[in-house]
């Protein structure tokens, strides 16, 4: 029996040990990394894993247990021990019961043979397509840089017939360059998320990074306050979506009263350019599947619309508390499905996708009177309750009368991101995909954006 | 040794590998999430698994699964010496490792009581004790988790190398969300470290939920942070930031050998103040980051990084120390069994100044105090710094005047050093998990004193 096929034996066994319902979700994957430091390959890996979640209940009584398939007594073994884990453990009166429709079906583009079967040297040679475009200015080398492909599968099962099985493929690459000379240096990073080998051009990543770090090399510390438009880049304007609106619309942040849009539906929360979607079917989207990590069948929905808040998304237990269909339970990541199975599913987005425009990068900056672009920040954090942040620009160029003009840097972009959303002034067509962190589900598909309302603040 | 163990150690031998080593990891875990009072989740984790990795000139291989049939350890090893004579073909600098004299010991860890003794129950209550006393007017939400993990490790190498220990820590944490009408703030505090339950024993639960509450709700009254570069003394939390994100992670001998680092050409030279002492300590008693051995099994080690405003040294890896003559400090360290060994921090802090933490604030004409840390960012490259911090106060005429909410501080970290200019007798020291880059998170500390110093300052 293989690691997928011990789901429904997982089950099986909980309600043989005594629990009167059970779920059981089973993963395996294959991994192989390359790491480039210095210009050349310098460690490669390959690894596999598979694993069990099994989450038992006992009247309101809910546990859950994981482990490794290391080894045939582990299954007995989380069996027996999450059921015993049942008697220390208090009623969850918000405990609805495990899904009884599932998704059936699949998502296209979410499984690449090409990328399923590709193996360590075919990787060498993505990464050398981007070493070679990053190194051609003589000055710029790469020190760091990471390739990994990732095939993995899921099976769900549980003790209502539910039996739900999902496989994909993941790319993801983080990408540096360094410029300069023996004292002072500039960094490029970029990263890039795909199901798809073929879907990453590393050789315009290279480029990328290696203008990146040379800009970075020639930039200067900001003096002073700028109030004009921020026109920020897709990558990690899709962190500050995931983390800022992710939470927003989460049904158990709703629930608990965290969310700063609970109760405003119907209301304004963005400008009239600004329409969000979760898009759980969208073709080759890094977090698509027709079910969630629950089992549940997702469907496509819109949160925002012309600004208007319109839904909520929310795993089983919440979607019945806030009344909103469920089929937004994750725990698979987008960069790795790594420890998916040690987590039980939460409410999280699928693929949270900011409706492109039609304008380029270079119409919104030409637009922009005096501003700022900001391509990459230290880490961009916005506070998900207040919606305020204050980033450290990492790769920034002054705008002035619609022309890119000095690079800068040791300067802050402060602002509060709800009130942003309600002023932008321009969404661009070109749309990235980025995640939040190693092991945080959802991802982030947003274009290009100018915000009225943020400052950039330097030294005195 | 085990018989696994010992089969990888003879495969890495029998393919060839001019140095391999095998890490075999048994990783239990418990966690206990509350929220409005209501237990969200009770999980039991356990993950086992073992990595290998294989070393031919310069190059590595890796590969690693959680299949506990010997022939399956012996096809990695095959695999894992593979990957490395590719890489050394490819051109990968020839390099030698610095040879350890080969240890034969058993670590036990220095706990009073086992976590595993403790019920399941008892651990429920103490967290839910721990949420229930964040009750009070002007709270919207309520959460506590109770965290604790307790790993085993197994390293053998082709040196004859054979090493067991443990790593047991524990973690409380608590979040409550305050709100008046449309506006939201949080405040998170949590107690962790290298230790058994007595951690918990000794905290007033009731005292620590009653204080998160207390802030959040004096955050909802915060004003905005002043902006631009101004006089910060910063807290031990913020302190620990500085000396992780920027001197640690750019003292990696592996950053030095990549020349990755700001601090690449600084040994010797005035990095600081004279009142700047730094130390990388993975034998600090209790701290979060502490461990026996590094996952290459060299014993932890205290390093002095920089002393009295004078840079001393990077910490090291087997690899790193014999490219730069250096001795290994036991700082290779890695995720988990199915991940690369980098360089990496264990717990990093300023050492304790003169000053009593009041008469740097009565020194203080205006500037502002930092309240608690939220993250931080790496730059390895550039030496800026990036901190967020919970909240903080204005210092007006040596007195402590109103709070303010979250700020970034950010600054090229040398300048930041070269300004300080009062340093506290009292430190403290913060857990916490690092990556590098995006990824590979270990378990570490930072911290330190009271700090005075000039830092640009920004907030939403």
């Amino acid at each position: 029996m293989d690691g997928l096929d011990l789901a429904p034996e997982a089950v099986r066994r909980a309600r043989a040990e005594g629990a009167d319902a059970a779920e059981a979700y089973a993963l395996t994957f294959h991994s192989r990394s390359v790491y480039i430091e210095d210009d050349v390959p310098k460690v490669a890996e390959s690894r596999s894993e598979t694993g069990l979640g099994l989450r038992v209940a006992q009247g309101k009584r809910v546990a859950f247990s994981s482990t490794t398939l290391a080894a045939s007594e582990d299954l007995a073994s989380v069996a027996r021990g999450v059921v015993s884990a049942l008697k220390g453990v208090p009623d969850d009166p918000d405990f609805s019961g495990f899904p009884t429709e599932a998704g059936k079906g699949e998502v296209g583009g979410t499984w690449d043979a090409a990328t399923a079967g590709m193996d360590v040297s075919g990787l060498l040679e993505s990464a050398k397509a981007f070493t070679d475009a990053a190194t051609e200015p003589k000055e710029t080398s790469v020190p760091k840089a990471l390739v990994r492909i990732q095939e993995y599968q899921f099976r769900i099962a549980n003790s209502n017939g539910i039996d739900a099985s999902h496989r994909g493929t993941l790319v993801f690459a983080y990408l540096t360059a360094k410029a300069g000379s023996k004292e002072k240096f500039g960094e490029g990073i970029a990263k890039a998320l795909s199901t798809s080998i073929r879907g990453i051009d590393f050789a315009a990543l290279g480029t990328t990074v290696a203008r990146r770090a040379a800009e970075t090399l020639r930039a200067r510390a900001f003096k002073g306050k700028l109030a004009g438009i921020a026109v920020l880049d897709p990558m990690d304007l899709g962190e500050m979506f995931l983390g800022a609106v992710g939470g927003a619309v989460n049904g158990e942040d709703v629930h608990k009263g965290r969310s700063p849009w609970a109760g405003k539906i119907g209301q304004e929360v963005a400008s009239i350019g600004v329409t969000i979607r979760d898009r759980p079917r969208m073709p080759s989207g890094l977090a698509s599947g027709v079910a969630d990590d629950e089992g549940n069948a997702t469907r496509d929905r819109t949160l925002v619309e012309a600004g208007i808040l319109k839904a909520f998304i929310a795993d089983r237990k919440h979607a019945a508390l806030i009344q909103v269909p469920a089929g937004n339970g994750f725990r698979r990541a987008v960069a790795t499905v790594e420890g998916a199975y040690a987590r039980p599913a939460e409410t999280e987005p699928s693929n949270l996708v900011v409706e492109p425009g039609r304008r380029s990068l270079d119409d919104l900056l030409r637009d922009v009177e005096s501003g700022v672009y900001v391509e990459k920040f230290a880490s961009p954090e916005v506070n998900p309750f207040s919606g305020a942040f204050a980033m450290e620009v990492r790769n920034a160029t002054l705008i002035v009368k619609g022309e890119l003009g000095d690079h800068v840097k040791v300067a802050l972009l402060t602002g509060n991101f709800y009130d942003g959303l309600k002023k932008v002034v321009g969404v661009g067509r070109d749309v990235a995909a980025n995640h939040a962190f190693l092991t945080a589900p959802g991802c982030a598909y947003v274009p290009p954006m100018a915000f009225e309302g943020f400052e950039l603040v330097g030294q005195a | 040794m085990t018989e696994l163990s010992s089969a990888a150690v003879r495969a890495l031998d029998k393919a060839g590998a001019q140095f391999g080593d095998v890490r075999i990891e048994d990783r239990a875990g418990f966690v206990v999430r509350i929220a409005n009072e209501q237990v969200q989740s009770v999980n039991e984790i356990h993950r086992r698994g073992w990595g290998l990795r294989a070393f031919m000139d310069g190059a590595w291989g890796y590969a690693s699964g959680t299949s506990w049939d010997s022939a399956a350890v012996v096809e990695a090893a095959r695999t894992a010496v593979a990957i490395a004579r590719g890489g050394a073909a490819s051109g990968v600098p020839k390099s030698k490792l610095r040879r350890m004299p080969s240890s034969r010991k058993t670590d036990k860890p220095r706990i009073k009581i086992e976590p595993r003794d403790v019920s399941a129950e008892e651990k429920v209550a103490a967290a839910m004790e721990a949420c229930r006393a964040q009750r009070r007017d002007g709270i919207a939400n309520t959460n506590a988790s109770y965290n604790e993990s307790d790993w085993r490790f197994e390293l053998a190498n082709t040196w004859s190398a054979h090493v067991r220990w443990r790593e047991v820590r524990v973690r409380v944490a608590g979040q409550a969300v305050a709100r008046e009408g449309d506006h939201r703030e949080a405040a998170y505090e949590f107690r962790d470290g290298t230790a058994g339950w007595e951690l918990v024993k000794a905290l007033d639960l009731g005292e620590f939920g009653r204080r998160v509450a207390g802030e959040a709700v004096e955050m909802l009254a915060a004003e905005k942070p002043p902006a631009g570069l101004l006089t910060v003394v910063t807290d031990p939390g913020v302190s620990g930031v500085l000396a992780h994100e920027v001197m640690g992670h750019a003292s990696e001998g592996d950053e030095i050998v990549k020349s990755r680092s700001f601090l690449t050409h600084q040994i010797g030279k005035k990095v600081g103040s004279s009142l700047v002492t730094m130390y990388d300590d993975g034998t600090y008693p209790g701290a979060h980051g502490s461990i026996p051995f590094d996952a290459e099994g060299t014993p932890a080690h205290k390093t002095t990084v920089i002393e009295r405003g004078i840079y001393r040294g990077f910490l090291h890896s087997l690899e790193t120390s014999a490219a730069l003559g250096a001795r290994p400090t036991g700082n290779g360290r890695a995720q988990d069994f199915g991940r690369r060994v980098w360089v990496r921090m264990t717990n990093t802090y300023f050492g304790p100044g003169k000053d009593r933490r009041e008469e740097i604030l009565e020194d203080t004409k205006s500037g502002v105090l930092t309240k608690s840390w939220i993250s931080g960012m790496e730059d390895p490259v550039g030496g800026a710094f990036q901190a967020v911090t919970q909240s903080g106060f204005r210092i007006q005429k040596g007195e402590v005047a109103g709070r303010v909410r979250g700020m970034t501080l950010t600054g090229s970290a040398l300048s930041i050093l070269k300004s300080v200019d009062r340093v506290s007798r009292e430190i403290h020291l913060d857990g916490g998990s690092c990556g590098k880059g995006e990824e590979d998170y270990v378990p570490v500390a930072a911290g330190g004193p009271y700090m005075r110093c000039k830092i640009v300052v920004g907030g939403g």
